[in-house]
């Protein structure tokens, strides 16, 4: 019984401070990404010769965690599949959270553009239990700063 | 440098648009009625399959499981309550049409408790609670007949059966561990006093009355027991019977109307029990 309560206690308050952080963060994503609009990112290889300039590697990477609710509703998902709508919103928040620190690291040396931008992703957990549910996501690119 | 540029991404492309708490209940609530009713069906094959366990082997079920009631009993009174109970049953049993490996084994519990109950192996243990509520033997065979009929219809087994597909399915499911498998294997001489079924219940007392009708020719003192459990006002405690056994009134009609059908002959009375059964 005590076991259910913890649960439920648990449950809850990944419920609450997981929503809680999730909106917070995405109020912090768009209002960055629109002051940081003008910073233009592309996945092309090679930068333009309208856009030479000074070059330099730039990334961003972020860790985000889940939060207790949110892996109960995507176990239970594993048992029959689908869409885990409760990790997409985990992921599109680390994407956008390492893009932009990659853009203010671009903006701190002055650059107009980053090219060749790349996003990787990693698992901090593994299929290990017994550690926490995180992923990493790093974006890096190269920044160029017009001469 | 008209050729490159970022245009705002549309909100929310990425993501699914349902609510976190909606998906939970939904997945919650169809994952539990799935297992719901898998454990349901299980639990049904279990109890018709169980059928089958010869009557041997369910009595060496219950060998190692430790019961205070199943001991041998060193109080010279008990065991002489005892041989008169396994006795009375003896005589019942001859007039039950029972399989060539079927026996009874009676017990008495000097216990206030009003009940008598019958578990795994054709064990029946009657309370000193129950024989002091009774007004006569017959009362007392009704009873007892009532408690074989449900080890000769295999309703024991069949509840024990059930629980333990039910704990199996659970267990493997939720990963429940040796130990908790352990306990509850140790309490299903206890746990298969509590889930006879309604029509269970009626099925023995029908049997019972057949029972008793042709070892004594009359049904007198059949509803003795639940009508004394219905004049009980309804503050006092319980009796345990009780949670087993629903709808006294209509088990009490039910035996009226075989009464009806079966008066007694002229002369045929109740036979009272024997002093030395009472407490007092």
């Amino acid at each position: 019984m005590y076991d259910l309560i913890f649960f439920l206690v648990l449950l809850g308050c990944g419920y609450v401070f997981g929503q809680l952080a999730e909106k917070r963060h995405f109020r912090s994503i768009i209002a960055r990404e629109a002051e940081l609009q003008d910073l233009l990112c592309f996945s092309e290889r090679t930068v333009p010769a309208a856009y030479s300039g000074d070059a330099a590697l730039v990334c961003g990477s972020v860790v985000i965690s889940i939060d207790y609710f949110k892996r109960f509703v995507a176990g239970l998902r594993n048992f029959i599949g689908g869409r885990v709508s409760s990790y997409e919103s985990l992921l599109e928040r680390a994407r956008r959270e390492a893009m932009l620190r990659m853009k203010e690291e671009a903006r701190a040396r002055g650059a107009s553009s980053v090219w060749n931008v790349r996003l990787e992703t990693a698992s901090i957990s593994k299929d290990n239990d017994q550690t926490i549910g995180a992923v990493e996501v790093v974006a890096y690119g190269t920044a160029v700063t017009p001469r | 440098m008209s050729d490159y540029e970022n245009r705002p991404v549309p909100e929310g492309i990425n993501i699914s648009p349902s609510h976190p708490l909606k998906e939970f209940g939904l997945l919650v609530g169809g994952i539990s009625a799935v297992l719901l009713t898998g454990v349901l069906l299980l639990a049904l094959l279990a109890g018709h399959l169980v059928r089958y366990v010869p009557f041997a082997q369910e009595k060496a079920l219950l060998s190692g499981v430790d019961i205070g009631w199943l001991k041998d009993d060193q109080n010279t009174a008990h065991q002489q309550k005892q041989r008169y109970l396994q006795a009375l049953a003896e005589r019942l049993a001859t007039n039950m049409q029972l399989p060539p490996d079927m026996s009874f084994s009676l017990h008495y519990s000097p216990d206030a408790t009003v009940n008598a109950m019958a578990t795994l192996g054709g064990h029946i243990v009657v309370y000193q609670g129950l024989l002091d509520t009774l007004p006569s033997e017959n009362a007392l065979a009704m009873v007892l007949a009532h408690e074989m009929a449900h080890v000769r219809q295999r309703h024991p087994i069949v509840a024990v059966g059930r629980g333990f597909a039910v704990m199996l399915a659970l267990s493997s499911l939720a990963g429940v561990g040796d130990g908790a498998m352990q306990q509850w294997v140790g309490n299903m001489g206890m746990l298969s006093m509590l889930s006879f079924s309604r029509a269970q219940e009626e099925d023995a007392d029908a049997e019972a009355l057949q029972t008793v009708q042709r070892t004594y020719g009359h049904v007198g003192d059949a509803a003795a027991f639940f009508e004394y459990i219905a004049s009980r006002p309804q503050s006092l405690e319980t009796p345990a019977i009780f949670n087993t056994h629903p709808d006294h009134a209509a088990r009490i009609a039910r035996i009226q109307q075989f009464a009806q059908a079966h008066p007694a002959a002229a002369g045929q009375t109740s036979q009272p029990l024997p002093p030395f059964m009472q407490s007092r």
